[in-house]
């Protein structure tokens, strides 16, 4: 019985199970852009160690979707992936 | 007058005291041809991530210069016909970053 009630009290907790269409939520749902905004890196095909990080290991480009990288970022992104393939650093 | 990143690879088969007169004439084509050699990179011997026509390292050599279209034109002319490169990459770019150095320096 008391495992019940414990069970109960969680689900009122979360801020999830009260929401409405129209109410925005407090948590934050997606992570913002990790190549944009201020003191971001600079996205250049001989900047390698930056590129490693949004290959998978068989070497393919990770979508933007897993990454959360910008639409705008992830083109600039794939072209110097590209680049950097081209002169077999990657 | 544009921007232009340029990165060769050489093959191994060339010495290393030797690269400095092989990227001479191609640095000579651009000063002919209404261009200016603003920056070099020597990145040394690097392994390939993958092989290139059977080879496995090369040596690769960067430049930044400004030109105009006619100065690719002759300089991509002149490296078709070249026996010794593997590959070459030309990029234009807006503003030649002088601060970030991806590479190890090497000095020839």
């Amino acid at each position: 019985m008391k495992r019940k009630k414990n069970f109960k009290k969680k689900r009122k907790n979360t801020k999830h199970s009260k929401l409405s269409l129209f109410q925005k939520s407090d948590i934050k749902l997606s992570r913002s852009c990790p190549l944009s905004g201020k003191n971001a890196p600079v996205i250049d095909y001989k900047n390698i160690k930056l590129l490693k990080k949004y290959i998978s290991e068989s070497g393919r480009i990770l979508p933007s979707r897993v990454s959360s990288v910008s639409f705008k970022k992830q083109r600039e992104l794939a072209n110097s992936i590209k680049r950097a393939r081209l002169l077999a650093l990657i | 007058m544009n921007n232009y990143e340029h990165t060769l690879i050489m093959k191994q088969d060339l010495q290393e005291n030797k690269v400095k007169t092989f990227i001479n004439k191609y640095i000579d084509i651009i000063n002919n041809n209404s261009g200016k050699v603003i920056k070099t990179e020597n990145w040394g011997l690097k392994n390939f991530s993958h092989k290139i026509k059977n080879n496995k390292k090369g040596f690769y050599f960067h430049i930044k210069f400004e030109g105009i279209g006619k100065t690719i034109e002759e300089l991509e002319k002149a490296e078709n016909i070249d026996q010794m490169l593997i590959r070459y990459l030309t990029v234009r770019v807006k503003e030649h970053d002088l601060k970030n150095e991806y590479f190890e320096k090497k000095e020839i």
